[in-house]
């Protein structure tokens, strides 16, 4: 029984994640009289958990190559102020490039400080998470960005997130393609491998004729555009956005990928797991919500959580590596 | 050109008037040798002589601040491991090589997956993976319960030398480099080490062996370098001296820089 526990949580570090969902979904439905599991509060939980998670995706691609990156807050809020800004003007379609533009442009500002000239993400990252949120603040100056009437009746303004595809928002059904794609590339994939050998060992995966430093770069990219999408998604749902859009969002896709089984320390990570860790979140927020507990709440709770989260990390680690 | 006058042959690997320092510290200086394919060469010395500084730039890790490098003839201007890699240089490193997280299947591969095209993507042969790294498991007589999934993470010390060595013999093309490959390792485990690396001499590779046990080396290299304080002070035919001559070089030169170093305390950090 011990042996079996050991393989399943070295082969599947998201199995407690899993027995966490389960126990969520059961607690909170009973505590609310069913009310938390009913089709309504579950299709705005699914749009909520798709939105988290896939800015949550990119936290997690970073947190494998063993960095950090926490500027995927202001990266969400540019995206979204991007699209809804230039949407009225371009048309849905220009405006979304020009988003997915913005957030790879910071992740490529992210790559160049960390991979090249060598600073710690964290200090990188934490510069540029002000930084362009000022650049939010400065852009809207007060005011927000709304879509139009128009905006709204285009196809492509609907299929990222300003619309439902059966009865769930386009969200969901991004969230499961990109989920699919990089779970591929992480787990399937020569690239794969070697991000999850930069996050274990940098200097031994350098050894063996790895690029660390572009590897590194290329998971900047990806947070980067990664969170901007998720931005478009969430303000195509919301329909306007204003300068704090996003706003400590990145605490949320951390403590996503944390509770999702990714090692903050690099070369482990699980994207289901992310995926499930998001799910937990959006749930007890929602929880919250119907509680009628003022929303401050959900920050403490964030924490808690990721305290216990690395607590209880650490020691399944040492449980699956004990011989 | 590096200068042949003294050997008829060509040297596969040459380095000229390398100097190398970190920061204050300096690791190499002005150091000049010469490796040819076929033979087996002892680098000896102490602690801090220089010999890891010397073969990572062999291997790439590091760029020497003069001085040249030639490989087979051909100046190298850009240093970094892939490229030594390429040139068909395997270095078994003392304290890195494995990623603690990967499988023995995926370390064993990492640089050079194989890969099969599903819809013209490439992706991860692993079932290649598999059966190439138990089969080097099985070669190099690990553990029978050493599993090609597991992560390297579970190895003991001494298994995860062996596998970097196997990995290294596995993969040979022309020049191995092996770093104190007998640490961790048992008495009988160093015996096969050392049989393997005349192996491959034998099989017309250029085995760079280094070790700070002259003792060891002298019973095996054709040739000896000695360093000492990041110059060369030693270069000879393993007939030309016995081991204790050379241990007695090793330990005055250790005693005659303690010496210059209480001399001269601010010179030497």
């Amino acid at each position: 029984m011990r042996q079996f526990l050991r393989r399943l949580v070295r082969k599947h570090p998201e199995a407690g994640t899993i027995t966490l969902v389960v126990l969520i979904s059961l607690l909170f439905t009973g505590l609310t009289q069913g009310l938390w599991l009913s089709v309504g509060n579950l299709q705005s939980l699914s749009q909520l958990t798709a939105v988290l998670a896939i800015m949550s995706f990119g936290e997690a691609m970073v947190i494998a190559t063993g960095e950090i990156d926490i500027s995927v807050g202001s990266t969400f809020g540019i995206g979204a102020l991007v699209f809804l800004g230039l949407a009225p003007i371009l048309g849905s379609g220009p405006a979304l490039i020009a988003a997915l533009l913005s957030g790879f442009l910071i992740g490529i500002l992210n790559g160049i400080f960390v991979a090249l000239v060598g600073i710690p993400s964290l200090i990188v990252t934490l510069g540029t998470l002000f930084l362009f949120q000022g650049v939010a603040y400065a852009a809207t100056s007060g005011f927000s960005f709304a879509a139009t009437d128009t905006v709204r009746k285009e196809f492509i303004y609907n299929s990222v997130g300003g619309g439902n595809l059966g009865s769930l928002n386009g969200a969901v059904w991004w969230v499961a393609a990109i989920l699919m794609v990089l779970h591929l590339v992480v787990f399937e994939t020569p690239v794969g491998n070697r991000i999850l050998a930069v996050g274990g060992d940098a200097a031994s995966s350098y050894s063996r004729g790895v690029n660390v430093g572009r590897i590194k770069f290329g998971m900047f990219l990806v947070s980067g555009l990664l969170a901007s999408f998720a931005g478009v998604l969430d303000a195509a749902y919301i329909g306007y956005a204003d300068g704090s859009f996003g706003a400590s969002m990145e605490l949320s896709a951390i403590a996503a990928a944390v509770l999702g089984g990714c090692h903050l320390t690099g070369g482990r990570i699980s994207l289901l797991g992310t995926l499930l860790g998001a799910f937990v979140l959006r749930g007890i927020q929602s929880f919250l919500i119907i509680l009628g507990v003022q929303p401050q709440w959900y920050i403490l709770v964030l924490g808690l959580i990721v305290v216990f989260a690395s607590l209880t990390d650490r020691t399944l680690t040492r449980l699956a590596l004990r011989r | 050109m590096p200068n042949s006058s003294t050997d008829s042959r060509k040297p596969l690997i040459s380095m000229r008037n390398v100097s190398l320092s970190y920061g204050n510290f300096q690791a190499l200086s002005d150091v000049s040798v010469d490796f040819y394919q076929g033979e087996l060469v002892g680098l000896v010395g102490d602690n801090g002589a220089g010999k890891t500084t010397l073969i990572r730039i062999v291997s790439g890790i590091i760029a020497p601040n003069s001085g040249e490098v030639y490989f087979d003839g051909e100046r190298i201007t850009k240093f970094y491991p892939k490229k030594a890699i390429d040139l068909g240089l395997e270095c078994i490193q003392q304290t890195i090589g494995l990623c603690d997280n990967l499988s023995v299947g995926r370390n064993y591969f990492l640089g050079r997956e194989p890969t099969r095209r599903i819809f013209g993507l490439p992706f991860l042969d692993k079932k290649k993976m598999r059966e190439a790294s138990a089969k080097v498991i099985h070669d190099f007589g690990l553990r029978a319960t050493v599993d090609v999934d597991d992560e390297v993470a579970l190895l003991s010390g001494g298994e995860k030398q062996t596998f970097k060595i196997a990995r290294a013999v596995t993969f040979r093309n022309r020049v191995i480099i092996m770093d104190e490959p007998t640490n961790h390792l048992s008495v009988r485990e160093r015996g096969r080490v050392n049989e393997l690396a005349v192996q491959l001499k034998q099989q017309g590779l250029l085995v760079i062996y280094i070790t700070h046990d002259i003792f060891q080396i002298h019973r095996i290299a054709d040739r000896i370098v000695i360093l000492e304080n990041g110059r060369k002070v030693t270069d000879i035919p393993r007939d030309a001296m016995s081991a204790e001559a050379l241990e007695g070089i090793i330990r005055d030169g250790a005693k005659a820089s303690a010496v210059q170093r209480s001399r001269n305390p601010k010179e030497e950090p």
